[in-house]
């Protein structure tokens, strides 16, 4: 894979995980009217990223092959997991993280037998 | 729209059954975010289809490059337009599961979405599913019962 649509997959899932965050900053409970301009500036920066990541991921469905695409997807789990960790300070079991390394896992296993059609 | 009051409503719902403490789902089985998970998938699934069709519509028509670049060029087809509808109603039912569960349970059962689009196709579009795709599938399954585990106690105090 080029180095441009490598940089389009990474800054695509950034900004999926970015936006995600966002939303769920956003959807805590408003309590003033100044709380409520933040949580309206949460969910439209949010949108607008998710936003970024859709039209970015339409792009790399035409420009390259689904099998080479889809273990990109995996990893999105992991990283919108350490961030909600470290951004949003969610307590994660390690239920958690070895769900999401079979699930990263499996999903890498589709992108193979995809490429191998077996 | 009953989701909305409910978040709007913080528990201040006139519905005999609404009435719960601060920060805690409501108790309809309607309103239960763990079915408002699966909802999701069944919505992600619906609109990953429309715009894979959409997608291969869109390939034939020619278009300037900047605009082929940003993606925008799938929207010349019905297909896509119906994806784009269907992922704004999963949207919103996505705000109100994030209203609920954390982002670290909620975000890796949506995984099941992968699952339910194989099956999808093995079922309606009749395409081969391999040994190596039903060990995929297995161990994603594997992985979202893992993860939801935690749903089970993730009632969030807000």
């Amino acid at each position: 894979m080029s180095l441009v649509p490598l940089l389009l997959v990474l800054v695509s899932q950034a900004a999926q995980v970015g936006g995600q965050v966002l939303l769920k900053k956003g959807m805590t409970p408003a309590q003033s009217k100044r709380r409520k301009r933040v949580v309206a500036l949460q969910l439209g920066a949010g949108v607008g990223l998710l936003t970024v990541w859709f039209l970015l991921w339409m792009n790399l469905h035409e420009k390259m092959e689904l099998s080479y695409l889809f273990p990109f997807q995996g990893i999105s789990p992991v990283l919108l997991v350490i961030a909600a960790a470290f951004l949003l300070k969610e307590r994660t079991h390690w239920r958690t993280w070895a769900g999401i390394a079979l699930i990263s896992l499996g999903t890498v296993l589709v992108a193979l037998s995809e490429k191998q059609g077996v | 729209m009953a989701f909305m009051h409910g978040i709007r409503g913080h528990g201040r719902s006139r519905h005999p059954k609404a009435s719960r403490k601060p920060g805690h789902p409501p108790t309809q089985w309607y309103l239960n975010p763990n079915l408002h998970v699966a909802i999701n998938c069944i919505l992600m699934t619906v609109a990953e289809i429309c715009l894979q069709l959409g997608a291969k519509d869109a390939s034939q028509v020619d278009v300037p490059k900047w605009l082929a670049w940003t993606g925008l060029r799938d929207f010349v087809s019905g297909w896509t337009i119906a994806g784009v509808v269907v992922y704004i109603c999963a949207f919103a039912n996505w705000l109100y599961v994030l209203r609920w569960l954390p982002l670290s349970v909620a975000y890796p059962i949506t995984s099941a979405t992968q699952v339910l689009i194989a099956i999808s196709a093995w079922i309606f579009l009749h395409e081969h599913l391999s040994f190596l795709r039903c060990i995929a599938i297995l161990l994603i399954c594997c992985g979202i019962v893992l993860s939801s585990k935690p749903a089970a106690n993730a009632e969030e105090k807000l």
